[in-house]
């Protein structure tokens, strides 16, 4: 249908559209127009992706000046194939209603082992091993070594794509990971070469994050990206988290031993091109007193976004002599490992900041703040002078080299804590120097000032004003969005007591308590009886499922609960869960029914969606607070109440909550779908953890289902499945929920409409 | 039903909340609900007529009851397996009034087992008395769809192809414990153009989705007791006939009722075919009865299929009352009392109209209270009215 939004015409290609979906374009019309940020929420399952696409495109496409291109991060390669489809639903829309050829390129990005085609190169598993590989064998040295000796492998992919393919762009269309493959192997170029080089003028880039975020990648990928573009990250609950993760090093002895293998090889490598070819040593000697000008003129000019890693200061100045041979450089290098083994050596638990670390260097081993920040780049350097073929083999002394330039340019939001031990085995020595980044809105900045509009969406992103904060950035608008429903199809419930009245809780205190175990079990137990297919239960860590699980089987509770369902549990290891999922599913899927047991936070709580019959029920054991005993955590908290006036609690609990919606929203994956969503801890009864889930779950949870009974859970659960099993069709749905244009266009929906969005 | 079932102490029952559906109306009074409620009671939901289509008229069912360890739930009083043999009892007595030329067969599954408490046949008595003892079982263990389903169809599937070929499971339990792929099952299940509905009396499941969607039966869920009834009354009506089935004339012969006079001193008493193999009592001989007209085997009861010749033997009126399936009568227009200002008594009953609807013939536009419409759509099949006007010249 056509939509106008505004005064803008949106083609949606469905015949029904959502009232929320409207209401969602709406806001994302106005945050456009003002060429600012937003922060969107709306729940999983009511169409976010299509929405922002029609709108956007259609954005493009009447103001082809002011916003150029559409950037789209999603989090895991399906999600980003999910896209890519609406996308081309979208788009083969747009030319059947218009009738002209589409003129629309969009290509979905990945890493080079999503994309290669290489018989041999995309074989391998791992994807380092890839990346290494086709460096090995595109390297701009190694083909220029190939000119005297022809001998040499090489990728014809490659060679076909520089040859030919930088002549003529992609033509238009919509390309997901498997049509650029195929695209690749019908021309004959290397498809993630291609897809690279494509970006720069496609209309649409569908990618990670971290291509984005991660300063390392954004460097080589995204840096050229056209200032005119809207940023959209989507299932962003998780941004703060993505951010200081791509910012934070850690470093351990085997990373040390492995950069002291690296510094040899690199001495010896010196030492053979001094004999050979001196000259070239010299060259870049010359490149680096002449500075780093060239990046700075580029910057100045606005081509390229600006690099974390890489801050200005760096730019304007030259390498410092110090570390500008080859030599010096390897030295230097050795010297560093040295203090930061010294480092190591200790028994107990140091914490310090930045400068104090900084201080401590130069006392010791007499290194200067100034050459240590131009490490990144000139490791960099030398590794191209060198011509090292795999780049892979250095990632652990390029970890240290980022290492030191992150540490001595940033004396604020950083913090160094070096453990001689983990927690848990306090008896093994295994020293970790933990550079943590406490700051998200370092990694992210670049992002909100290098593009007009960025767009933070999710289904769960409450309370909303809470990322404005962490990432300091001034959204234009801030918006929660309800599902309307034609049928409660959700049902959410607070379970506070056991049947003997005993509190719930997995508080700390009572987490251990036999009789708080024993009702956490039978609650299972009740609902494995009455909750047909598939529940899926989350635990606040692994520890604490282990324990608990552990005494469910001594008392006999998941010997009665077998008699009802299978039970799968999900473990650290990926290979072993994926397993479990598999046969979870199964099990749904015949009639058996099964229970997954998982931890918030995990794998499966973020990236797999439960839909329908494989969650009927989620049940959430107990709160999921951080690990509160965790120094990085108690750092960055410390951060957050100086910085920016965000009190611990408050931030513990938001991020409680958060994975607490995270986990439940997996059951409800659209409005035919339904399902329960059983917090079982009493302390979700109350209003500052309630206040804080999403407005979509906040609006069914009523007075009357806080603090239940198992028995009167079971009641009211029993009641809402026979409820929802009543035959439900799309007719019901239509004028409620789901509208036509005509409805849309009546005043009174239009009036309905303007309720939905809630402003924070 | 007819009597009450006893009812649980109800301290025994389950947590329920019976004052939610409480509202009370602006003087602060509860009346207005409860009349609502009891109205909507008397008022079921008439299932929407198939109109003019072809109907399996000759129905071979299986009916599949779940007789699992979650049959001793409480929530249908006093457990679920008392109150659902009861209805099946119902149920196989009102099958045989609307669909006297179509056979029932009865089938349990528990303890991950299948077995048949009756074949297919064509006279209630015995499933009746069969369920009646089953009310003493015990119930445990887990049911299995794939054995229960597979046990059916290795009959169901020599049925000739111009009836059709139903099975009616009633499922309580969330779980089916299956010796192999249920899915293949499916598949050949819809080769043989078997039908399977499921009426679950606890939540939806998956399995049954999929089940009754690939073999184009119909899935419900029961709410409560009374929506269990209205549920497997739906199943009394004969489906629509798949358009793939056959079509072919029947043979089927109309025995005369006779008995013998005293004076004729040559007759003798003498058995029915159909007590020869049944240990079930009752007088074995008897004087009258009904002569199949190819084989003159005798029988005193019908419907039935006679032993001997296989010939089906009916009488004209089990015929014309399977008729009215294929014509049903249009469901009466409903309006509120307000608004109806003509004569205030029903044309039925002429009892006065007090409830706040009132239903009217389509084409004859007389009036008729709720029990009364109830009454024609459910039993009569017919408008008393039009038949009344038609009848006089």
């Amino acid at each position: 249908m056509k939509l106008n939004i505004e005064g803008l015409l949106v083609y949606f290609p469905y015949d029904y559209i959502y009232p929320e979906q409207y209401s969602y374009m709406l806001e994302l019309k106005r945050t456009l127009d003002a060429k600012g940020h937003g922060v969107l929420e709306m729940p999983s399952g009511t169409g976010k992706t299509i929405s922002l696409l029609s709108l956007i495109v259609a954005y493009q496409r009447e103001y082809p000046l002011e916003v150029t291109k559409l950037i789209y991060c999603s989090r895991t390669v399906p999600e980003i194939e999910k896209v890519v489809e609406e996308l081309r639903k979208l788009i083969e829309f747009y030319s059947k209603e218009t009738g002209e050829k589409n003129n629309f390129l969009a290509l979905a990005l990945s890493s080079r082992k999503n994309l290669c085609v290489h018989p041999e190169v995309s074989s391998l598993r791992f994807g380092k091993e890839v990346d290494g590989k086709c460096h090995s064998l595109t390297a701009s040295y190694i083909r220029a070594q190939r000119h005297s000796n022809p001998s040499l492998p090489s990728c014809r992919f490659y060679e076909e794509f520089d040859a030919m393919g930088k002549q003529v762009p992609l033509p238009a269309g919509v390309y997901n990971l498997d049509d650029m493959k195929d695209f690749g192997r019908r021309k004959g170029w290397c498809p993630y070469y291609l897809a690279r080089y494509s970006i720069l003028h496609a209309n649409i880039i569908v990618y990670s994050y971290h291509y984005l975020l991660d300063p390392k990648i954004a460097d080589l990928v995204s840096k050229e990206l056209s200032k005119k573009s809207v940023v959209v990250f989507d299932e962003a609950h998780n941004i703060d988290n993505v951010c200081i993760d791509s910012m934070s090093v850690n470093i351990t002895r085997r990373t040390l031993d492995r950069s002291q293998a690296n510094v040899e090889t690199l001495q010896n490598t010196i030492l053979k091109i001094k004999e050979t070819d001196s000259a070239k040593l010299k060259e870049e000697y010359r490149r680096l007193v002449e500075g780093l000008k060239e990046a700075n003129v580029a910057r100045e000019t606005d081509i390229y976004m600006s690099n974390p890693v890489l801050p200005d200061e760096i730019l304007q100045e030259a390498v410092p002599g110090s570390i500008r041979t080859a030599e010096h450089f390897v030295g230097f290098m050795k010297r560093f490992l040295e203090y930061l083994k010294s480092r190591l050596r200790i028994h107990h638990v140091v914490q310090e900041s930045t400068p104090q670390f900084l201080k401590d260097i130069f006392e010791k081993v007499c290194i200067d703040r100034k050459p240590l920040r131009f490490c990144a780049e000139r490791l960099r350097s030398l590794l191209r002078t060198l011509e090292i073929a795999d780049i892979a083999d250095f990632s652990a002394i390029t970890l240290i080299s980022n290492f030191a330039t992150l540490v001595s340019t940033y004396s604020k939001g950083f913090t160094i804590i070096i453990e001689p031990f983990e927690d848990r085995t306090p008896t093994i020595a295994n020293p970790v120097l933990h550079f943590s980044c406490m700051d998200p809105s370092i990694a992210i900045k670049p992002v909100f000032e290098r593009f007009q509009s960025v767009i933070i969406t999710s289904g769960t992103l409450s309370p909303l004003d809470i990322y404005p904060r962490i990432l300091d950035f001034r959204p234009v608008t801030t918006a929660s969005f309800t599902m309307t429903l034609a049928r409660t199809c959700l049902c959410p419930l607070v379970v506070g007591r056991g049947n003997d009245q005993v509190a719930m809780t997995s508080k700390f205190e009572t987490r251990e308590d036999f009789a708080v175990i024993r009702n956490y079990g039978n609650l299972l137990l009740e609902m494995s009886a009455i909750v047909p297919d598939g529940i899926v239960a989350f635990f606040t860590s692994y520890t604490y499922m282990e324990n608990i699980v552990a005494s469910w089987y001594e008392q006999g509770i998941l010997e009665n609960v077998q008699r009802n369902k299978l039970i799968f549990i999900e473990t650290p290891d990926a290979a072993e869960t994926s397993m479990a999922l598999e046969k979870y599913q199964e099990a749904c899927e015949n009639g058996r029914g099964a229970i997954l047991l998982s931890v918030a936070r995990g794998k499966v709580s973020e990236g797999i969606d439960f839909v329908h019959h494989f969650g009927r029920a989620v049940i959430m054991f107990g709160v999921p607070y951080v690990y509160t005993q965790s120094r990085i955590l108690k750092a960055r908290l410390e951060y957050l109440r100086d910085q920016f006036q965000i009190r611990e609690n408050d931030f513990l609990t938001f991020d409680a909550m958060r994975h607490a919606a995270q986990c439940v929203g997996r059951a409800i994956r659209g409005k035919t779908d339904y399902g329960l969503m059983i917090f079982a801890d009493k302390r979700y009864a109350r209003a500052d953890k309630r206040g804080k889930l999403p407005r979509w779950i906040q609006e069914h949870l009523t007075d009357s289902s806080l603090n239940l009974t198992i028995d009167e859970t079971v009641q009211l659960s029993k009641h809402f499945l026979r409820q929802m099993a009543q035959p439900f069709k799309q007719e019901d749905q239509l004028g409620l929920s789901l509208l036509t244009l005509e409805q849309l266009q009546s005043e009174d929906m239009l009036q309905k409409i303007a309720q939905i969005a809630h402003q924070a | 039903m007819d009597e009450e079932p006893e009812r649980a102490k109800r301290w025994e029952g389950g947590y329920e909340r019976t004052w939610e559906i409480l509202k009370e109306d602006e003087s602060g009074s509860l009346k207005a609900t409860v009349e609502e409620i009891l109205f909507q009671a008397k008022r079921k939901r008439v299932f929407e007529s198939h109109g003019q289509v072809r109907l399996g008229m000759m129905r071979h069912l299986y009916v599949v009851i779940d007789t699992s360890r979650t049959m001793e739930d409480q929530d249908l009083k006093p457990n679920r397996l008392t109150s659902t043999l009861k209805l099946v009892e119902y149920f196989v007595e009102e099958y045989f009034d609307q669909n006297p030329i179509s056979q029932v067969g009865i089938i349990t599954t528990k303890n991950k087992r299948a077995e048949k408490l009756t074949d297919l046949a064509g006279n209630p008595k015995k499933h009746i008395d069969a369920l009646k003892k089953a009310k003493d079982s015990t119930c445990g263990g887990e049911p299995s769809l794939y054995n229960s389903l597979s046990l059916a169809m290795q009959t169901l599937k020599h049925m000739p192809g111009h009836s059709s070929r139903e099975v009616l499971i009633i499922f309580s339990s969330l779980t089916t414990c299956d010796p192999a792929n249920i899915y293949e099952l499916v598949k050949t299940l819809k080769a043989l153009k078997i039908r399977v509905s499921v009426i679950g009396l606890s939540a939806e499941v998956r399995v049954c989705t999929v089940l009754t969607r690939e073999t184009g039966g119909s899935y419900h869920v029961i709410l409560d007791e009374s929506h269990f009834r209205e549920l497997l009354m739906f199943h009394v009506k004969p489906p629509p006939a798949t358009t793939t089935s056959e079509c072919s004339l029947i043979r089927m012969g109309f025995p005369q009722h006779t008995i013998a006079s005293l004076s004729d001193q040559d007759a003798k008493p003498s058995f029915s075919q159909a007590h020869l193999d049944s240990t079930s009592g009752g007088p074995g001989l008897s004087m009258g009865g009904y002569f199949c007209p190819q084989c003159q085997a005798k029988y005193t009861e019908l419907p039935v299929e006679c032993k001997v010749c296989g010939l089906t033997l009916v009488s004209a009126p089990h015929l014309a009352r399977s008729f009215h399936h294929l014509f049903p009568l249009e469901a009466f227009q409903e309006s509120p009392l307000l608004l109806h200002h003509r004569e205030r008594f029903c044309e039925a009953c002429q009892g006065e109209l007090k409830d706040k609807s009132v239903f009217t013939c389509l084409s004859c536009s007389s009036v008729f209270c709720v029990e009364c419409d109830l009454f024609i759509h459910d039993t009569l099949h017919c408008c008393p009215s039009c038949i009344h006007s038609r009848s006089a010249p």
